[in-house]
This record gives C-alpha cells, sequence and structure tokens, in this order.
C-alpha cells in the first residue's frame, strides 16, 4: 500500500509541471506528447517530443517539448539524457524554475546539475529606492551557476555607461551601485539598461533588467519652535499670600512717627498729629489690603535664565538646521524604479 | 485762581509730552491740611487747603513736584490773633541706587500773606528715600531731606533744617490713582533782630496731602 502511495505521488509530481504548462502549447504533435506523458506512455512520450522538436515551434513550446523529455528521462531513471533535455529548457528559458515540493527528486536533482553545468544568469532583481545621491546605492541581485567572470555595467539609453562592478562571481550575487558618476555627481536621469554579462571561457551569457532613473529635491527640514520634551516655563510667579505688606506699612509709618516725634522742638511743643494720623491711617489701610489681596506675580529669575537658555539652543539648532538645508537644496533625490523587461537574456 | 488753572493744563500738556518719551507720568489734585508753630508754642495754626501733585519716572530717574495752596487759622488755645495764607512749592529729583532706595535733591519755597504774618522759606533739599512695592500698584515711600541754605523773609539762618515724608500711592482703578504724603518740616531758624544777640526763632510745621493723580 506504501509503495503504490509513493508511486503515485511520484507520477502526479513529475506530471504537475507539465501539465501547468499545456495550456499554451499549439502544436499538435506536442499536444499528443503531452496526453502521452499524462497517460505514463513515457516510450511515446519520447518519439513524440522528438517528433515536435523538428517541427516549427515557438520558444516556449520548445522549453515544454525539452522538460516533457526532461521529466520523462528522470522516470525512466535515464539521468544524463534528463540533463541534457533541462539544459535545453534553461537555455531557452534561464528563469524557469522547478519546486522540489512538486516534483519528483530525480527529475529535480537532474534539473540542478543542468543548472550547475550551463553559464547562467539568473533572477537578475533590481528593487526600486530612493535615495539623497552620495548617500544610498541601489541594490542589485542576481545568480551566476557557474564560476565565471561578470561584468555588470548600466548602459543608459543617451549613450552613457557605467560599469556597477567587475569581478568573478558564483552563485547568489549581491552588488550596491551608488549611480554616482566618478566625479560623484549623481548619474542623469533617464532609462537605463543594467546589464550583466559573465563570460566563462568561450562561453557567455548575458541578462539584463531596464530601469527608469528620476531626479528630485531632497526634502528640506522644518525650523524648530520647542524642543522635544522642553518646555518654556512661565517668567513671573506670584508669591504665596502674606503680612508682609502690612509689616512694610507699619514700618514706613512707624518710621515716619518716631522721626516726627524725635525731631519735635521742646520749645514749639508737640505739633500736630492730624496729618500724620491721616496719612500713616492710609498707608496701614493699604497695607492691610494688599496683604489680603493675592500678591502681584513678580519676574521668576531662574525661570528667565532657563527659558534664554531654551531660546539660544533652539536658535543653534534652527541654525544648523539652515545649513543643513543649503546643503540639501543643492543635493538630489534620486529614485530608481525598474521598468517591465522586454526579454532580454539568453547565451551570446 | 487763574493761575492754579494756568498751572494745572502746563502740568497735563507737560504729561502728554513726557508721555511721547516713554515717560510714566501721574498727575491729579490734591487736599490738604496743615499745622504750623514758630518761634514759641503758643504761635500756632492750623490750616487746610487744596492744590496738585505731578511725579514723572523715566528708567532710574524719577522727578516729583507739589504745589499747594494753605489757609492757616490761629489754633485754638495759642496766642496768634490772625491768620495767613501760604503757597508751598516743593519739587524733587532722584535716581534710584536700588529697587527700593534713591537719592534725591529738590527745593522747597513757601511764601506767606500777608508777608510778615508767617516766615517765608526757601532752602534746597538734599536727601534720600525708601519706596517699597506693597502690592500691586501699592507703594509707600518714606523721606528724609537736609533742607540746606535756608533763606528766610525775616532774616536769620538756620543750622538744622530737615524735612520727613511719608507717601502712599495706590492705582485704584486703571489709570486711576490715590494718593497721600505726610511732610513733617523742623527748621532751627536763629535771628539776630536789632543786633541784640542771637535768639532762637524754630519753625515746624506738618502737611498732610490726599489726593488723586491720573496716570498716563
Amino acid at each position: 500500500m506504501t509503495l503504490q502511495l509513493r508511486a503515485i505521488a511520484l507520477l502526479v509530481g513529475c506530471a504537475a509541471p507539465v501539465a501547468a504548462g499545456a495550456q499554451t502549447v499549439q502544436n499538435a504533435t506536442l499536444r499528443r506528447a503531452q496526453q502521452a506523458y499524462d497517460n505514463l506512455e513515457y516510450r511515446q512520450v519520447v518519439s513524440l517530443a522528438q517528433a515536435a522538436l523538428r517541427e516549427r515551434l515557438t520558444g516556449a513550446e520548445r522549453a515544454r517539448a525539452y522538460e516533457l523529455l526532461g521529466f520523462t528521462y528522470g522516470a525512466l531513471d535515464s539521468i544524463l539524457k534528463a540533463v541534457d533535455a533541462f539544459k535545453q529548457v534553461v537555455l531557452i528559458d534561464p528563469e524557469r524554475q522547478l519546486d522540489p515540493n512538486r516534483v519528483s527528486p530525480k527529475a529535480y536533482s537532474a534539473f540542478d546539475v543542468a543548472l550547475r553545468q550551463v553559464l547562467l544568469v539568473r533572477q537578475l532583481r533590481i528593487d526600486s529606492t530612493s535615495f539623497v545621491g552620495g548617500r544610498g546605492a541601489v541594490p542589485i541581485r542576481f545568480t551566476v551557476t557557474q564560476p565565471a567572470r561578470v561584468v555588470t555595467r548600466a548602459i543608459g539609453t543617451s549613450g552613457g555607461s557605467y560599469v556597477i562592478d567587475s569581478g568573478a562571481w558564483n552563485g547568489q550575487v549581491n552588488l550596491s551601485w551608488p549611480a554616482r558618476l566618478a566625479n560623484g555627481d549623481p548619474v542623469p536621469a533617464g532609462n537605463y539598461t543594467v546589464v550583466v554579462d559573465a563570460r566563462l571561457g568561450q562561453n557567455a551569457f548575458s541578462a539584463s533588467q531596464p530601469i527608469r532613473v528620476s531626479h528630485g529635491s531632497v526634502d528640506t527640514l522644518p525650523s524648530l519652535t520647542s524642543l522635544p520634551g522642553y518646555q518654556y516655563l512661565p517668567e513671573t510667579e506670584v508669591p504665596p499670600q502674606s503680612w508682609r505688606p502690612l509689616g512694610l506699612a507699619f514700618l514706613y509709618t512707624g518710621g515716619a512717627l518716631v522721626g516726627t516725634l524725635g525731631l519735635e522742638s521742646s520749645s514749639l511743643g508737640s505739633s500736630s498729629k492730624r496729618e500724620l494720623a491721616v496719612v500713616g491711617g492710609a498707608a496701614l489701610v493699604t497695607g492691610f489690603v494688599m496683604t489680603l489681596r493675592k500678591p502681584a506675580a513678580r519676574p521668576a529669575a531662574a525661570n528667565i535664565l532657563y527659558n534664554r537658555l531654551l531660546r539660544d539652543q533652539i536658535a543653534r539648532r534652527n541654525q544648523d538646521i539652515a545649513k543643513e538645508n543649503v546643503a540639501r537644496r543643492q543635493q538630489v533625490q534620486l529614485t530608481l524604479v525598474p521598468l517591465s523587461k522586454p526579454g532580454g537574456a539568453g547565451p551570446r | 485762581m487763574m493761575r492754579a488753572a494756568a498751572g494745572a493744563v502746563l502740568l497735563v500738556l507737560a504729561a502728554r509730552a513726557a508721555l511721547a518719551q516713554g515717560v510714566t507720568v501721574t498727575v491729579g489734585p490734591q487736599l490738604a491740611l496743615a499745622s504750623y508753630r514758630e518761634v514759641a508754642s503758643g504761635l500756632r495754626y492750623q490750616g487746610t487747603g487744596f492744590g496738585g501733585g505731578v511725579s514723572a519716572r523715566y528708567r532710574k530717574f524719577s522727578a516729583e513736584a507739589g504745589v499747594v495752596r494753605l489757609t492757616f487759622d490761629p489754633a485754638a488755645g495759642g496766642t496768634a490773633t490772625s491768620g495767613f495764607t501760604a503757597t508751598e512749592v516743593d519739587a524733587w529729583l532722584a535716581y534710584d541706587l536700588a529697587p527700593y532706595a534713591s537719592v534725591e535733591v529738590g527745593f522747597i519755597r513757601r511764601t506767606a500773606d500777608p508777608e510778615f504774618d508767617a516766615q517765608s522759606v526757601g532752602a534746597v533739599r538734599i536727601g534720600a528715600r525708601s519706596f517699597y512695592e506693597i502690592g500691586p500698584g501699592a507703594t509707600v515711600l518714606f523721606r528724609a531731606n537736609y533742607l540746606a541754605a535756608p533763606k528766610f523773609s525775616g532774616g536769620g539762618h538756620a543750622g538744622f533744617s530737615v524735612d520727613l515724608g511719608l507717601g502712599v500711592d495706590v492705582r485704584l482703578a486703571g489709570k486711576l490713582h490715590g494718593t497721600a504724603a505726610y511732610a513733617f518740616q523742623r527748621i532751627n531758624r536763629k535771628t539776630n533782630p536789632g543786633g541784640t544777640g542771637e535768639i532762637d526763632a524754630p519753625i515746624q510745621g506738618t502737611v498732610a496731602r490726599v489726593g488723586l493723580a491720573v496716570g498716563f
């Protein structure tokens, strides 16, 4: 029972990727080969697929025919032939991927061996990005299937060509392109094609990805009106209520009374106190009323100093921001967007 | 009366002109109570009157002036037989040494009418004052002035003459102030009538002035 289940799973796994692409097949011979594969008639698949390859086929149909042969040879344990067939598949469609969860391990390993026997640049990816010129880079990723000399360039539609990288690479490659000219200026705005050329002996392969580079102005910083976490303090404070006003009124009135009594002439006798009583009474009443009233706000020296320091700090920050904005107005915001690929990869 | 009105108009005009220069000014009318003693304890008078005052402040400088016309009558129990009127003009110019103290100079001139019913006096003031804001818009003041180089209508001289003062200024509402000022004068006048020898003829007086003032 277990063996039967494994066989069914294997067959379903081999058939699934082939069936998935059968909808676009126009060639009758290739369709028959597909039906034979679905019916597990592997001998017939081989003859029909080979016959189809001798006919006029589109690129996709040709890749499908080789893929059928690869899966079939894998099922028939003809691994070398399966590898050869898969080589043809990836040469026609370098981005072709097999899902290891959906195909048989034999077919997948044959596909993997085929990939490593052919020089390819696959999965060239350039992400959308935006950065200030000189302060960022464009991430470029691709996979080279064999150790090779790889030159990566950006070729502008207006004719400019900039070497991004040149080196010996194998496997996954991650590059960063600052998009700057030799003098430090950002590359001119426009459409470019990032071309990755891999060369190994007589073999060469090239992959490309069009991109658009646009220039924009860099956002300037707003001036500060306050510092986060710091607030202006009130520059006046109301002292607590006290008897001080009445005390002062007593003190001043007492001074006048003592002065008057002390300076009175003995020969002239005691002078009238009516005048002092009127004015002194007014002073005492005023002192008493002021004692009951809310005291006047007075300057808070510490708070005034603190606010002055805070204002100075904000002014210094704003000066720095102004300088930064002057620099930013001379900078360029580079925005890079990958464009749809017209279909530009293949062996040379 | 006409002279008083003209003086008031002049004060108001001066206050407005000063305001334009960033000077704070108050000006207003005053009622006065006064007492006056001369030569001996029996020669004493009490009186009332009216007048006006103006004050101004510019930074650390301040100025104050007042004029009052007093009508004195003989006090009960005294030996004086007739009254007199007196016009007193006081003026000070002060400079603040501290937020609560200043030095000041000025003058006093008091004229009596009839001329020989009381001594007319003129002197230079030199002194200091202390002032303190005891509440919002309320200030008390104490001053002590030495009256230098006094001149008297009846002649003579004075080696020791002082003037003490107490003042209150309260902002009642908006620009309206209430003012009260007390002054005590002691002048040790000596005279030599007919060359018979120098005798003491002291002068002592008190004046209380209560009024309203408008601030600009």
